[in-house]
This record gives structure tokens, sequence and C-alpha cells, in this order.
């Protein structure tokens, strides 16, 4: 069996959901066994976000003022936006935003590793989705920076996987939220 | 093939869906998201199972500037047939819609049309055939 084959993601953990007026932020915490130099190549260079982001980038986000387009990968329609980034402190702090989500990444050292934490906000309904998503790609950087890549995980296949389904669950009970229903035929009938 | 789904472009798809479920009466279909990227449909309830418009985000420079040369030209974005014009008129504007041309007999039709708040004009078909048949 490959390695992307006998991977299960491990419990929900390190979530957090804050609500502002109608905007609500989801605050996802990792933990990572490398560097924050490692780990901030692997937020702005192309070729590290194709291997495990939910979106690819035409350009390096790495430097204040670079205007970037991102596509969303497996999105039912084409989805391009373009984006700037507006703070590029490396390897600290990176904002830009996708399409109208804020995207707010801090990278702490941490024993030789690093404490990532990432902002995004997101429509309360799909937040768990979103959790449940963002976990899996962090577990995807963190074999592709261990040089043991599982292969990017995101979109209709990160739903069609089983630990996807669960991890959604998981994150709509920590938040005390319902599961969003899934696949969307059932929303009909609702 | 079927033509299953049509677009339409709009400015804020949390307040389409609301014109469009309360004042137009259809009803939502399919909502979901991936990232930034939201997925939204509403069908008619006389048509559950028919074709679906997907309320699209105008978030591209594209979009936006082809959904304001319509509106501003006057073309609609988009028909919608019924069996009687003058009664969907004046339901919808008994819930708020804001119509730009009233019910109006034209070659084969009674038209009229209203505006979305999304930034779209909507043509009311009903066909005179249609009419005439039901006669």
């Amino acid at each position: 069996m490959t390695d992307r084959e006998q991977y299960t993601p491990g419990p929900a953990s390190g979530a957090q959901v804050r609500k502002d007026g109608e905007k609500w932020t989801l605050i996802l915490v990792r933990e990572l066994r490398h560097s924050p130099e490692k780990v901030w190549q692997a937020l702005t260079d192309p070729a590290h976000l194709r291997e495990w982001a939910p979106f690819d980038a035409d350009g390096n986000l790495g430097a204040v003022g670079a205007t970037v387009k991102l596509t969303t990968v497996g999105a039912p329609a084409p989805h391009v936006t373009e984006t700037t980034v507006t703070r590029a402190d490396a390897p600290e702090v990176l904002e830009y935003k996708w399409g109208g989500f804020d995207m707010r990444w801090q990278l702490e050292g941490l024993g030789g590793g690093t404490r990532l934490t990432l902002w995004t906000n997101i429509g309360h309904r799909f937040i768990s989705m979103g959790a449940a998503g963002w976990h899996i790609c962090f577990d995807v950087l963190d074999h592709l920076l261990s040089g043991t890549p599982l292969g990017r995980i995101v979109g209709p296949e990160a739903m069609k996987f089983g630990g996807w389904q669960r991890l959604n669950a998981e994150y709509a009970k920590q938040f005390g939220i319902e599961a969003p229903n899934w696949p969307p035929q059932a929303a009909q009938k609702s | 093939m079927k033509i299953k789904v049509t677009s339409v472009y709009v400015d804020d798809q949390d307040k389409a869906l609301r014109f469009y479920t309360e004042v137009l009466g259809f009803a939502k279909k399919t909502d979901f998201s991936q990232g930034p990227f939201r997925w939204l449909t509403v069908a008619s309830p006389e048509e559950p199972e028919g074709t679906e418009l997907q309320l699209a985000l105008n978030n591209n420079p594209a979009a936006k500037a082809y959904q304001q040369a319509m509106f501003q030209q006057g073309q609609p974005a988009a028909m919608f047939y019924t069996d009687d014009v003058k009664d969907d008129y004046e339901r919808t504007k008994a819930r708020g819609a804001q119509f730009t041309m009233p019910p109006t007999d034209v070659t084969a039709s009674i038209i009229a049309m209203l505006n979305d708040t999304c930034g779209n004009l909507i043509q009311l078909v009903q066909l005179a055939r249609k009419s005439q048949a039901a006669r």
C-alpha cells in the first residue's frame, strides 16, 4: 500500500471558531516538525502549494504587493480570483485574500519546529467542512515537508474520503453546530 | 444532453438567495462551498427537478463589466416563463419587487421586467399561444 492509501487523519483538534457580528472566523493551529523557513516556503512557493493547498497560485505569495491569481482546485465551475499580498514578514506573518476570504498565516518557532496558525473567514454553514478540509491539507503539508509526500487531497477527493466525513462531524460537534448536509442532494429534502 | 442549469451573476449570494426565494418564490436547490467558492442554485417549486438557476458571485472583473453593460442596456440576464404574468407581477410586487416594465403586450407574448436587486434585470414571459390555449 502507498502512504496515501494508509493515511488516516487523526481526531479533530486545534480549531476554534470566532464570531464577530455576521463574520465568522476559523482559527486553525498545527504544530509542525519543520523550521519556520521551510514552512514559509511551502506557504508561498507555487510549486509547494501545488502539493498540498486547496488552490493553485500562478506566482510567489512571499512579497508584499505581489499580485497572484489563485485557482480553487476541484470547484464545480472554474473559480479564479486575483489577490494582492498585503503582508509578508518572512518567516512569520503572511496575509492576503482568497476570493472574499481573509487569509492570515502566523509562524512561530517552536523548538526547531513551527506552530502554524491560520485565521480565515468562512460562511458559518460551511465552517466544519472548512476545518475538516484544512486538517487534511495540513497533514499533507506535514508529509510533504517530511519528504514522504501523500499528494494533494482537496475538493471532491477530500470529501469522498471517509476521514473527511468523520472530521466534518467531529468539528461540527466541537463547534456546537449541525454538520452540514453532504452530499448536497440531501439538502433538497430539508 | 439537457439544459439543466443556467447562471446569473449576482453581487451578493445571501441577498440573491433571499430575493429569489422570498420575493420571486423559487426554492433553494443546492448550496455548498469549497473555499471561497459557493455553488448556489434555486429551482421552481412548480418543477423541482427542472432547470436550476445558479446564483453565481460576480467576483471577477469580466463578470461585473458584463452584468453592468447588460443592465444599462436594459437587457434581461434571464427570462422566466409563467402562465399568468399579471398575477406574478402583483404577487412579487406585493413582496417588494421593483418593476422597470409592467406587464406589456408584445409580439407573441406578454412581458414584464423587474430588478433583482443583485445587478440584473429579469424578464417574465407569458406566451400568447399558451394563454390562448388555456382559454
